[in-house]
């Protein structure tokens, strides 16, 4: 389809036939594709905040990227998330004056950058993780942080030299970058993202200016100059009259002055290639691509003219670029364009998933349930002081509850806007392990009421939320992705992904309770109640089994999924033998406890290394780069991964030497037995 | 006797081949990062021995193979034989016995199929596939009338021997008999210059140059010498190698005879026609979303029937399964013709694993739920 593009523009101009002569507008324009100068059209800053209708009108619009359709709140504030490390701008007090307000949303900053894109460059939205990256392009960093933030008016002296680089580094692969060359490259790709959006709304600001030609002015109601909408309505005869002016033998300048019209207005629209907000018509196909303004334009060429939609599109755009001064207009004017375009995407069942998401995202679900499990960590905390307290017991209790169903909800809502089963990405892992972990602990407190479960599914939830928040800001990427065609399937994600994961899940409880029973019988922790540890031991037990039973199945299922895709049940991938050690490293613990070479205390130090063969599984092949099931590859994890692997490993060695000590204590009466 | 019954049996027999073949995994996993999956797969899954590289020290290991047909023996003493037969271990013998079944299938899959591809441009058709690293030798002769008279030689009757020294094939049919030396699993013919000397035969100004193996086995290409010895004891040599466009040719007797070494063909009983292979990408990305061959299948003697081919819904017919495996060329220009590559699988065992897991499935469930209902019990006494 780009490449069609790449064609068609060609064949346009070639239509045009220009030969010489700079077109008045093509002096601001002709740099997009250089780089060379991107200053923004001179707009005044916004004299008060955005209102809250504008707001809600303009993150409720769709637009198709990444593969599918979605609120313009989530692509604005992943892009933020991308440029800024986070969903938000705070403004320096400078830059704030008669704002009221200190800090923007993602939303609000899209629509600064989209309408106030001269104020928006000074915004520091660039956050750069080290300095040395900017004095790489050339830049003085005086009085600037090791890891600070750069408005875009701070970049720019170094933005050719930051291209050049990047498409240096872009040569040399991910893996044997330097740190530097990765963050330039990285910060490149964000200023390439960043001038699309500064430049988008460009089409709709600029007035293309007409030449002395009395067929021109008769053509445009004798107006001085025109937007792109009238060039766009008027495209067909426009071609025509050029035509016309060469068989006639008119002036060459004559000629040009036509034409350049129709290039400019092209050009300008180059630059909204990146938003593709505007439905196709209901006709075409489900899935069918979205168009940007450029492709407005070059689909009324194909179509030998505009559409009133069409028309009516470009000049909502225009509307709403012409009214940035009065507040009332420009949300008449948004709402206008609104309606135009969600009910299309509507008419197309396109848009049924918008307010979904919306509420998912502005709900802010997860955030809560994290903070409930927060609330019962600490309740615990307090719980394991005062243990008898009722009043401690039923407050964690509910508080886990409540946080593990806050986070099925979550779960839901996620599933209904994909039409997807729960787990389709890594970042998805995280939050079903988190709560399948949730309702194991809770089952299970129901079943003994030890208020050792109970504690557990709050630790659980409190970390696994923090990991999953963690890797979305790293990877700062859509968490609903579409999906390669391999495993494009409901039907496979439902049963093979949804085993292995509660498999995952339930291995990773058994390892955190075996875990607490390690340390805990290291520094002598209820040492007094007889019970406390075969019962925390025949819990790691339990769960260990529940967790064999999704392993195995899950890991064959797997293979018959891949014996259905590839055709061949095993081949020895690594995400394969990840899930094959899950099972073995299981089955090798149950053996040896029937077989009496692991009692309790020996099945809790297995169990709780078993965890870092899960967390190879889950985390670890996916670092090692190869196979056919890394899709999850993201820099960065490697050290959590690694501290985790120590942590178990140091709990296991504390188990040891505990183990050692005890067997000591219970030898001293009888040294010579040994 | 029973000692070494009990031995095989044992517990602690499981545990140790559990680890082991969990030791071999680990490190047939790390090993993947410096070398392809197909030698690893060969060094540590399908071998009964092997030394792998600790750093400095070299530390022998049995493997994987050595490991699971143990482990096999251990499953059928300890784990069914000489299982205690109660309610209570119930659950154990059924999973035990859904692991025997996979085992089944391992067994019929690693020595009762095979495996290649068929790939095919829009309307065209294929009756045979073709595999993705196996050799042949075809020694043929056009009959006219577009008959062929062939004489196959598959890999395992030359190229060991071949490789070090020299195959004599024989035949009543032939009028010659045929030598193969010098079989090279990856190589490439190469014009010899007057400024270098080579350790092989020089063949009409060329020879074959070996080439390091490539760890993705489809590609390499073989290569061999052959030499043709007639009863009048003259003799012919030429080089044969797996990319030639053409045959070796030669003449015996008046007739011509080529000698090819090709990739494996085999055969299916049923033909396939690619009616048309579809690409499509998720909206305004490079991401594939779809791909799928629509094919024509025709049967001797049956009604054709057309079938849709795509990514998880392969066609399962008389033994073969084909699979949406790839296409190309990847540099086709929009509105090129697009070739579509099924592989094909003949596989007894193909559905096998299916009835296992269900059978472990139930056999998990049964034991634990059992336990679960025992621990319920004692949690409700206390």
């Amino acid at each position: 389809m780009r490449m069609l593009r790449t064609l068609l523009t060609a064949a346009v101009l070639a239509t045009l036939s220009l030969t010489a002569a700079p077109a008045p507008l093509q002096a601001d324009h002709a740099d997009h594709a250089g780089h060379a100068d991107h200053a923004p059209q001179a707009s005044p800053a916004r004299q008060a905040p955005w209102p809250e209708e504008v707001v809600e009108l303009f993150e409720s619009l769709a637009i198709q990227d990444g593969g599918r359709i979605k609120p313009l709140h989530t692509h604005a504030s992943f892009l933020l998330l991308r440029l800024n490390g986070k969903r938000s701008v705070r403004l320096e007090a400078s830059e704030d004056e008669g704002l009221g307000k200190q800090k923007l949303n993602a939303v609000e900053w899209f629509l600064d950058v989209l309408f106030y894109p001269a104020a928006a460059a000074d915004y520091g939205i660039f956050l750069v993780q080290n300095v040395d990256v900017v004095t790489a392009i050339g830049l003085s960093v005086d009085g600037k942080d090791r890891r600070d933030h750069y408005s875009f008016n701070e970049l720019r002296p170094g933005i050719d030299r930051m291209f050049q680089l990047a498409g240096e580094y872009a040569r040399i692969e991910e893996k044997n970058r330097t740190p530097v060359q990765q963050q330039v490259y990285l910060l490149a790709s964000n200023m390439r993202e960043y001038l699309d959006l500064s430049g988008h709304m460009e089409f709709a600001r600029r007035e293309i200016p007409l030449g002395p030609v009395a067929e021109l002015g008769a053509l445009f109601g004798d107006q001085r100059s025109i937007h792109i909408s009238d060039v766009v309505a008027q495209l067909t005869p426009l071609l025509a009259l050029r035509d016309k002016l060469t068989a006639d033998g008119r002036p060459a300048a004559d000629v040009e002055a036509v034409s350049t019209v129709v290039i400019a207005a092209s050009e300008l629209l180059a630059r909204t290639e990146s938003m593709a907000m505007v439905p196709p018509s209901v006709e075409a196909p489900l899935k069918a691509e979205w168009l940007t303004p450029s492709d407005l334009f070059f689909k009324s060429y194909e179509d030998g003219g505009a559409s009133e939609y069409t028309i009516d599109v470009l000049r909502g755009f225009e509307g709403l670029a012409g009214t940035t001064a009065d507040s009332a207009a420009f949300t008449q004017e948004l709402r206008s364009l609104h309606g135009l375009l969600s009910s299309r995407a509507d008419q197309r069942g396109e848009y049924g998933k918008i307010g979904l998401e919306l509420t998912y995202y502005k709900s802010k679900v997860l955030d809560y349930s994290h903070y409930m499990f927060v609330l019962a960590f600490l309740l615990m905390a307090f719980l394991w002081l005062r243990p008898k307290n009722s009043v401690l017991y039923t407050g964690t209790f509910a508080a886990v509850l409540a946080g593990t169903l806050l986070l099925i909800g979550a779960i839901t809502l996620r599933c209904l806007i994909r039409d997807r089963p729960p787990v389709s990405t890594l970042y998805e892992t995280v939050l079903f392990v988190t709560g399948t972990a949730a309702v194991l602990g809770l089952f299970l407190e129901l079943l003994n009421r030890r208020r050792i479960a109970i504690s557990a599914a709050a630790v659980f939830g409190v970390i696994g939320l923090f990991i999953a928040n963690g890797y979305e800001v790293l990877d700062k990427r859509d968490t609903m992705p579409a999906l390669i065609a391999v495993l494009d399937t409901n039907f496979w994600l439902a049963t093979h992904v949804t085993c292995i994961t509660i498999g995952y899940s339930a291995g990773m409880l058994a390892a955190l309770l075996a875990s607490v029973y390690l340390l805990a019988k290291a520094v002598g922790w209820r040492r007094s109640d007889p019970g406390f540890y075969p019962a925390l031991g025949q819990m790691v037990y339990g769960v260990l089994c529940f967790a064999l039973i999704f392993s195995t199945v899950g890991t064959i299922l797997g293979g018959i999924w891949a014996n259905d895709s590839w055709g061949r049940f095993w081949g020895w991938d690594p995400k394969e033998n990840g899930a094959l050690l899950i099972v073995l490293s299981q089955l090798v613990i149950l053996h040896a406890r029937m077989g009496g070479y692991l009692r309790e205390h020996g099945v809790c130090m297995a169990t709780a290394f078993g965890g870092t063969v899960i967390a190879f599984s889950w985390w670890g092949v996916n670092l090692l780069g190869v196979g056919l099931h890394s899709y999850g590859f993201t820099s960065g994890i490697s050290t959590a991964v690694w501290s985790y692997y120590y942590i178990q490993w140091g709990i296991v060695g504390i188990g040891a030497l505990t183990w050692l000590r005890e067997r000591s204590d219970r030898n001293v009466p009888t040294t010579t037995s040994m | 006797m029973g000692a070494i019954i009990r031995l095989f049996g044992s517990f602690g027999l499981s545990c140790t081949l559990l680890i082991l073949l969990a030791l071999l995994t680990w490190l047939g996993t790390l090993e993947q990062v410096h070398t392809g999956l197909f030698e690893v797969q060969k060094k540590y899954f399908e071998s009964f021995f092997l030394v792998h590289d600790f750093g400095p020290i070299a530390l022998p290991l049995p493997g994987a193979n050595l490991v699971m047909c143990t482990l096999a023996v251990n499953l059928l003493v300890g784990g069914i034989l000489r299982l205690r037969r109660s309610w209570d271990t119930s659950g154990v013998l059924v999973i035990h016995l859904g692991i025997v079944l996979l085992l089944g299938a391992s067994y019929v899959k690693n020595y009762h199929s095979e495996e290649g591809h068929l790939t095919l441009y829009e309307g065209q058709s294929g009756n045979a596939y073709e595999s993705y690293y196996r050799w042949e030798l075809s020694i043929g002769r056009d009959l006219g009338g577009g008959r062929l008279q062939e004489y196959l030689v598959p890999e395992e009757e030359f190229i060991t021997q071949a490789a070090s020294g020299a195959v004599s094939l024989t035949s009543e049919a032939l009028p010659f008999d045929v030598e193969v030396t010098h079989f090279m699993a990856n190589c490439r013919p190469m014009p010899k210059g007057p400024m270098f000397e080579v350790e092989v035969p020089v063949i009409d100004d060329f020879f074959l140059q070996r080439e390091r193996l490539n760890p993705t086995a489809e590609q390499n290409v073989a290569g061999a010498y052959v030499t043709a010895r007639f009863p009048d004891g003259t003799h012919q040599a030429g080089i044969v190698w797996g990319l030639d466009t053409a045959p070796w040719t030669i003449t015996a007797g008046g007739k011509e005879w080529t000698v090819d070494l090709r990739h494996q063909v085999y055969p299916m009983p049923f033909s396939v026609t690619l009616d048309v292979f579809t690409k499509e990408e998720h909206p305004r990305t490079n991401m594939p979303s779809l791909f799928s061959s629509d094919v024509t299948v025709s049967e001797p003697g049956a009604s054709t029937r057309p079938v849709k081919i795509a990514m998880n819904e392969p066609l399962r017919s008389e033994g073969l399964v084909l699979y949406q495996a790839s296409w190309g060329p990847s540099n086709a220009r929009p509105g090129e013709p697009l070739f579509s590559t099924l592989s094909v699988v003949q596989n007894p065992a193909d559905q096998y694993p299916l009835y296992a897991c269900i059978v472990i499935a139930i056999g998990l469930l049964m034991h634990y739920i059992r336990k679960l209902l025992g621990y319920m019990r004692t949690e409700a006494q206390r």
